[in-house]
């Protein structure tokens, strides 16, 4: 191998490095929304009932969030693999934890969690896990045109 | 050679370190009228220096080529920005997203230093004012491009960073993901100011790159070419490649410190950062008593706490002076294109006074030998 080979080879193998740590930080470094839901929802014909209070914690540092009937909220991860903790006490004060892994697709923005699916059969990610594809927005009176600003001077304050 | 007197020897730093010691007085005036406390004072300068010192460093190779100051840094800036719009886009948020944004404004940075440094070796002696006007032609494409190209052409997945009508980047985009992500990594707290280490390690990585490239063949080659060209052609040096390189570096690096700038202010003023980001850069670097022909690890250093002193106490004092902030707004202003202009006069001054006398050293040698 002359030196002007391994010179090229070392260079494509340096970019080809580079591209690989790239799609590593893709990875590791995707933002996803995980939306928590408490509504009552149908399941293969079943209607599964709201649970009346339920404790959630998405991932291990994670905020424990208290949820009643009808109360969507969310939480927002980075990466694709997350666990998520379900405390819940039924109507003869039996406590149910779940604590659960799952795993969002890279691509996807949002995910929904519905809890009463979750307490119904958690082994099943598929029946409590969905993607969300989020609602079109409403109209709103904002103005339809944004007017571009060319400022010469606009980056001197935060200088 | 004589001995210089204590006199002579101080009015020779005075003579040397002007534009600095304007800024110690400007600030020793400045800083009692605004009525800021010291903590106050150490937590900006030092929020500023973890802001702005990469941007500044990225300006000192071209100098030791010979260069100038590269007004041009301001196309790694728009590269900058543009790796930033791309993983805001693509939702890659924390250090991560930092490290990403500077991979996607790498080639984009390679590319527009090449071609920068191209057209400034085809206008040797005057590669200040080309990088100049570089910078405002590249500002029109960049322009075109984020306007007109992202969205129909270049593939942008999230609604909200484009204009309403579907195509083009929004006015501001914000950078919440990522904003202090580095800052706040290692951050620690001494007597109250926040320092944070974690960006400060990356600046003085820098630093250390930049010394030790000094003492590469390149490096040696840059100052070759620096002192002077024809020589350093006649000893085999690649002149015009070396001249591209020192660009090359300088582009990609402008990119990198933009993506820092902006990361520590959190949010992206799409069509406006980078305008004056060259400017300020090099005002900064030349208060802390760089040359065009000269500029050191400490200058940087010494320019940042001084610059941001001045850009920090100027409009309270104003205010305090004669009850209005403006002054203040209007003296940064000033101040930053006067420093420029007083040093780039000093420097010619100085070069003038140093041909002449050695114009009468060889003088004198000639009358001495006859």
């Amino acid at each position: 191998m002359t030196k002007r080979q391994r010179t090229l080879l070392i260079r494509v193998g340096a970019i080809v490095l580079v591209f690989l740590f790239a799609v590593f930080l893709f990875h590791i470094g995707r933002q996803h929304t995980v939306l928590i839901d408490n509504n009552t929802v149908t399941r293969d014909g079943v209607e599964l009932q709201a649970l009346k209070l339920v404790e959630v914690q998405v991932g291990k540092k994670g905020e424990v969030l208290e949820m009643t009937p009808r109360i969507r909220d969310k939480a927002v991860v980075v990466g694709q693999r997350h666990t998520v903790k379900v405390v819940y006490t039924d109507a003869s004060w039996n406590e149910h934890v779940h604590e659960l892994s799952f795993r969002i697709p890279l691509m996807q923005n949002m995910v929904l969690i519905s809890l009463p699916a979750l307490m119904k059969n958690p082994e099943d990610v598929s029946f409590w896990l969905e993607n969300f594809e989020g609602l079109p927005t409403a109209q709103s009176d904002a103005p339809q045109e944004e007017d571009v600003v060319f400022d010469e001077l606009a980056g001197f304050d935060s200088f | 050679m004589r001995e210089l007197s204590t006199k002579q020897k101080i009015l020779r730093f005075m003579a040397n370190n002007t534009v600095p010691l304007l800024f110690v007085v400007i600030i020793a005036f400045g800083v009692p009228l605004s009525g800021y406390s010291p903590t106050y004072l150490a937590g900006e300068v030092i929020s500023r220096i973890s802001r702005n010192t990469f941007l500044i460093v990225s300006l000192l190779i071209p100098i030791l080529a010979g260069m100038g100051l590269n007004f041009g840094m301001t196309l790694g800036a728009m590269a900058g920005q543009i790796g930033l719009i791309f993983t805001t886009d693509w939702g890659i948020v924390g250090i991560p997203g930092i490290l990403l944004a500077m991979i996607v404004s790498t080639p984009l940075s390679i590319l527009l230093g090449w071609w920068c440094g191209k057209i400034l070796n085809m206008a040797k002696g005057r590669e200040m004012v080309t990088s100049y006007i570089i910078g405002f032609f590249m500002n029109g494409i960049y322009q075109l491009v984020v306007l007109y190209g992202m969205g129909p052409l270049i593939k942008i997945i999230s609604p909200n960073l484009l204009l309403p009508r579907g195509y083009g980047i929004r006015n501001t985009v914000n950078l919440i993901g990522i904003r202090k992500s580095l800052d706040n990594f290692l951050m620690i707290r001494i007597g109250g100011v926040p320092i944070p280490v974690g960006t400060f390690l990356v600046i003085a990585l820098l630093s250390v790159f930049i010394l030790w490239f000094k003492k590469t063949k390149l490096g040696q080659d840059m100052r070759a070419v620096g002192q002077d060209m024809e020589v350093a052609r006649a000893a085999g040096i690649r002149v015009e490649y070396t001249r591209i390189m020192s660009i090359i570096i300088s582009t990609v690096l402008a990119g990198y410190g933009m993506i820092i700038y902006l990361h520590n202010i959190g949010t992206l003023n799409t069509y406006n950062s980078h305008m004056q980001i060259g400017m300020f850069s090099v005002a900064a670097l030349l208060v802390g008593g760089a040359t065009v022909a000269s500029a050191k690890i400490r200058n940087v250093f010494l320019g940042v706490v001084l610059f941001h002193l001045m850009f920090i106490v100027s409009p309270m004092a104003g205010k305090r002076l004669i009850g209005q902030a403006q002054l203040g707004e209007y003296f940064r202003v000033f101040v930053s294109y006067g420093v420029i202009t007083t040093s780039l006069v000093l420097y010619e001054v100085r070069k003038k006074r140093e041909r002449g006398m050695s114009g009468l050293a060889l003088a004198q040698d000639q009358e001495v030998t006859s």
